[in-house]
């Protein structure tokens, strides 16, 4: 196990390094400091601008230099135009050396967010993370129980009113924009509501720190997102469901007698586990970008608000740094979906 | 054998949520708690501040926040809003300062501004400071706080505001500046450490509360300077106690205090409180007729700031302040273009009945604003002087129709006007009208100057290829301007683009017809004139590569000269060069409306200056 777990994390070395190298190609298509500034921007302020940000240095180690705006280091060796430079001064190389020791800002060695230039990016990302688990995690949570729970009832009731009337509430949800249950909840679930009330029960938007302030700022998104994001699940499941409710082992389980909620609960749901994980792992990296949609509308403070801030304002080194992590936790949570495979089903081998 | 183990287990789990969302609810502050301080709720319609050092500052949004905690030398008169404006000294008044400043001319063309402090202005108390008490304003502190946009620490962001006015600091910036490499000089030495004891010829201390800044020349524009914001003053020991961070933790001698860091939570909301140590600066008793009718000067000669605390909520989605503005949870709000018809009839501009029967008060609020469309005046065949290619782009101007595009997409609130100077700034053509207009509809001299130029109904003339960034209207704005085009025949070629990749084609000179809008730094006509100075050319804010050096050598003229007839009338004469010339056709200047709840007094909203948070007060007694 343990030998498969570093060969998939040796084998991820080059596409994560792939990714990174074109992320970053993809970000200075553009130059990234003359779409920051505003229209009273100097070249010595876009050149400082570079600078304080290795923009000005060659991207990788191998680089033509324009004349006009040459490069902040001298090559080690040049051939007519082409340089060589030092790989360890090079854009890449340094993001790279970044990503590796975790390192995006200390009080020591800023790496400073260009619209907050007071923040450091790894404490905006900090930041951001816990508002964004206390709507994603209990989100997940419970979209993934009432997604199985229906989707079990469902196959094992499949044709019945129960069924139908199941897929039709769950399928309803998912068919209307996220926008309107945002904007109905804001209206009814919240100002209509607190009205009626005589309290603010639930906050039309916004967000403050601490426990006590969860069902205020948090309950009416996590609602939103369950609503919305159970008829995917549900129907998956269901789907899964049905295709388990014909296998053998559920004929012989009913021709033993076994009682019907042990074989829905316990055979049923034992078998379907492996898509039901599948499901499950590739929303976790969701779980720390969070919802943008959502986080906007709300105005919480979470990574999809931080990104869309970031884009926005075209902040670079946000984009740059929130892409890299997110591509991270894609590469890792893959690498746990294989392993947790294997846990739950011993017929799936990794050697 | 009965087991009932897994349903008790169930049961107590589905207890202990129930018993935790209930330990939740009665924990959650359901109710505002009431300190029996006087506050407002305001609606900041962004994500709010960046930063709160004012050297670092460059947006409205910035504006907004930081002139509330430092202050300038001058600041706008609130209440004092006449129907035009040629100098500083007609809207601007004493904030730092005891008196207006005195301004007298050199005999070798310098200008000397003599400023006496007022004696006492303090400092918020602060850490930084001994014993933690914020001391007395001095003149230190304003050279320190011009030097700092000098600093290449601060990246020059707002050193545009200073540069090529006041005498030796320019040299000053570049002592300490990065030498670029160049042929005669591949590896030039490292500059030396920013120094801010090193002298400006032009400042020069007279005592701790009086100093003169002498100008290389007459800088018309320096008087309206010392009000922006970004020129506020900061205080050396906070700078260097706080340094990189100085941005969250503000310590100005404004009316209102950042008391702690968690009271700022980025694109969430900011707290800010009435500065307990606040000189008295009293509210104004002067206001212009309109102003007085509205009994504004109700509060005169009471002590600022009149509230307490102020409580910023930034908004980006407009929906959600506009619901918050209904459920009161703030006292005004500025209205979004798609809310307008909910709240005022479209043809008269006035309050709904709804509206004005529950009490709201409406104010109107007109911005510097220009809004054109461009054209690359280097372009082959849409730019040059030559009579030919004005006359297409006269024709393209003839063509277009900015009262429907008024009509249609801003409910017709914004003012259309021609030229490129803003209503009520000295240059205006009276009724938005010059005497050389180009402003259309008008089709039949569209097409007869299509004609003449060579290209009858448009034929022969290449498609245009017209970038534009992609907003909430633009692409419907766009598709109304190839309709209205090609009225007249010729073809315009789309290019929906990112704000970005729009400034990257106008600064690379790519795009030949382009949709912009400027808004004005200050209310003074040599700031949108200057889009016009070749010395500005792209990658400047000339973004239509416009050179005409007749036009050059007055706008060096007005540049220098005082505010009066004759500096109006060469205003006029470069408005209406322009005008002939065609580099853009436009023009249009927005209109904002703003909202307020009964409770909220005072209330006279300006997007000119924001400082006039400290002015607003409330009904206590009325329902909130």
């Amino acid at each position: 196990m343990w030998s498969y777990v570093a060969r998939r994390l040796l084998y991820s070395i080059p596409v994560y390094l792939g990714i990174i190298l074109i992320m970053m190609g993809a970000l200075r298509l553009r130059d990234p400091v003359s779409a920051y500034l505003g229209k009273n921007a100097t070249a010595e302020t876009a050149l400082l601008k570079k600078a304080s940000m290795g923009l000005d240095r060659p991207f990788l180690p191998i680089g033509i230099e324009d004349p006009a705006e040459p490069f902040g280091i001298e090559p080690i060796v040049e051939v007519g135009r082409v340089g060589f430079y030092p790989p360890l001064r090079t854009q890449y190389v340094e993001f790279l050396w970044r990503i590796l020791r975790f390192d995006f800002g200390t009080a020591e060695r800023p790496y400073r967010s260009w619209q907050f230039e007071s923040d450091n990016v790894g404490a905006k990302l900090a930041d951001a993370v816990w508002p964004t688990l206390k709507i994603t995690i209990p989100a997940l949570v419970l979209t993934a129980t009432i997604a199985i729970l229906v989707g079990l009832l469902s196959a094992a009731y499949r044709g019945s009113v129960l069924d139908k009337t199941l897929m039709v509430l769950v399928v309803l949800g998912m068919s209307i924009s996220v926008v309107v249950f945002i904007v109905l909840g804001q209206v009814f679930g919240s100002s209509w509501l607190n009205g009626k009330l005589g309290f603010e029960l639930f906050a039309s938007n916004g967000y403050e720190p601490g426990i006590q302030n969860w069902v205020k700022y948090c309950a009416l998104p996590v609602i939103i997102g369950v609503v919305v994001g159970m008829g995917y699940d549900a129907r998956f499941y269901r789907a899964v469901m049905v295709e388990e409710t014909s296998r053998d082992y559920i004929t012989t389980a009913v021709a033993k007698g076994a009682p019907r909620h042990k074989i829905i609960f316990v055979h049923m749901l034992k078998n379907a586990m492996i898509p039901v994980i599948t499901r499950i792992m590739i929303t976790i990296p969701f779980l720390i970008t969070g919802s943008i949609v959502m986080e906007y509308q709300f105005r919480i403070p979470g990574m999809g608000k931080l990104l869309i801030d970031a884009i926005v304002n075209k902040d670079f080194p946000i984009i740059q740094t929130f892409t890299a992590v997110l591509a991270g936790l894609f590469i890792l949570t893959n690498i746990l979906t294989d392993v947790l495979y294997a846990l739950v089903d011993p017929r799936v081998r990794l050697a | 054998m009965m087991r009932r183990p897994r349903s008790s287990t169930t049961c107590s789990l589905l207890a202990g949520a129930v018993g935790l969302l209930v330990a939740m609810l009665a924990l959650s502050p359901v109710a505002a708690q009431s300190t029996g301080e006087k506050f407002a709720r305001l609606p900041i319609r962004s994500d709010g501040p960046k930063s709160l050092d004012p050297a670092k500052g460059s947006t409205s949004y910035d504006n907004q926040v930081v002139c509330q905690i430092y202050e300038t030398l001058l600041q706008y008169k609130y209440l004092v809003r006449p129907d035009s404006v040629t100098s500083y000294e007609d809207v601007s008044e004493p904030l730092l300062l005891a008196e207006m400043p005195k301004v007298s001319d050199e005999a070798d063309g310098k200008q000397v501004w003599k400023f006496k402090l007022r004696d006492d202005v303090f400092f918020h108390d602060d850490a930084c400071f001994p014993g933690g008490k914020g001391r007395k304003l001095a003149t230190d502190d304003v050279f320190y706080s011009w030097k700092r946009l000098a600093d290449p620490k601060y990246e020059y962001e707002n050193y545009w505001l200073l540069q090529d006015t006041i005498l030796g600091l320019d040299e000053f910036k570049e002592k300490f500046a990065t030498r670029q490499p160049s042929k005669s000089e591949p590896n030039p030495p490292p500059p030396p450490p920013f120094d801010y004891a090193a002298p400006v010829e032009g400042f020069r201390k007279v005592s701790d509360t009086e100093f003169e800044v002498i100008l290389k020349k007459s800088v018309v524009r320096f008087g309206w300077v010392i009000s922006m914001f970004q020129t506020s003053i900061v205080a050396r020991e906070a700078v260097e106690k706080y340094g990189d961070t100085l941005g969250k933790h503000p310590v100005g001698t404004g009316p209102f205090i950042l008391k702690n860091e968690s009271d700022w939570k980025p694109g969430q909301n900011m707290i800010l409180h009435r500065n307990p140590n606040y000189r008295t600066e009293l509210y104004p008793s002067e206001a212009t007729p309109k102003e007085k009718e509205q009994g504004l000067l109700a509060s005169a000669g009471q002590k600022l700031p009149l509230l307490d605390r102020i409580e910023l909520t930034f908004y980006t989605p407009d929906p959600v302040m506009w619901q918050d503005f209904q459920d009161r949870k703030i006292a005004l709000v500025q209205v979004p273009a798609e809310y307008f018809e909910k709240a005022f009839v479209k043809r008269t501009k006035r309050l709904t009945k709804e509206y004005s029967d529950n009490g709201i008060q409406a104010e109107a609020v007109p911005l510097l604003d220009f809004i054109f469309r461009g054209f690359n005046m280097e372009d082959p065949i849409l730019g040059g002087y030559d009579e030919k290619r004005t006359k297409i782009r006269q024709a393209i101007s003839l063509a277009v129709d900015l009262d429907e595009h008024n009509d249609t997409f801003y409910n017709g609130i914004n003012v259309v006007y021609d030229g490129p100077i803003p209503p009520p700034l000295d240059g205006f053509p009276k009724n938005g009208k010059a005497p050389n207009s180009f402003r259309g509809p008008n089709l039949r001299k569209a097409r007869e100057l299509l004609a003449e130029a060579g290209y009858p109904e448009g034929r022969g003339l290449p498609e245009i290829e017209y970038y534009t960034s992609k907003g909430s209207n633009q692409a419907e704005q766009t598709q109304a301007e190839i309709r209205q085009l090609a009225r007249i025949g010729i073809r315009l070629n789309p290019k929906m683009v990112d704000f970005s990749e729009l400034i990257e084609a106008i600064n690379q000179k790519k795009a030949q017809m382009f949709g912009f809008a400027w808004g004005s730094d200050y209310p003074d006509p040599e700031n949108n004139l200057a889009l016009f100075y070749s010395r500005n050319k792209a990658p400047g804010a000339n973004h239509y590569n416009y050179d005409r050096p007749e036009f050059d050598k007055l706008y060096e003229q007005i540049i220098v000269m005082k505010p009066g007839p004759e500096r109006t009338r060469i205003i006029e004469q470069m408005r209406d060069m322009v005008i002939a010339d065609v580099p853009f056709v436009g023009s249009m200047a927005r209109t904002r409306f703003y909202l307020a709840h009964p409770f909220l007094k005072n209330f006279k909203p300006s997007e000119d200056f924001y400082n006039w948070f400290k002015y607003l007060d409330v009904d206590a007694s009325a329902p909130r």
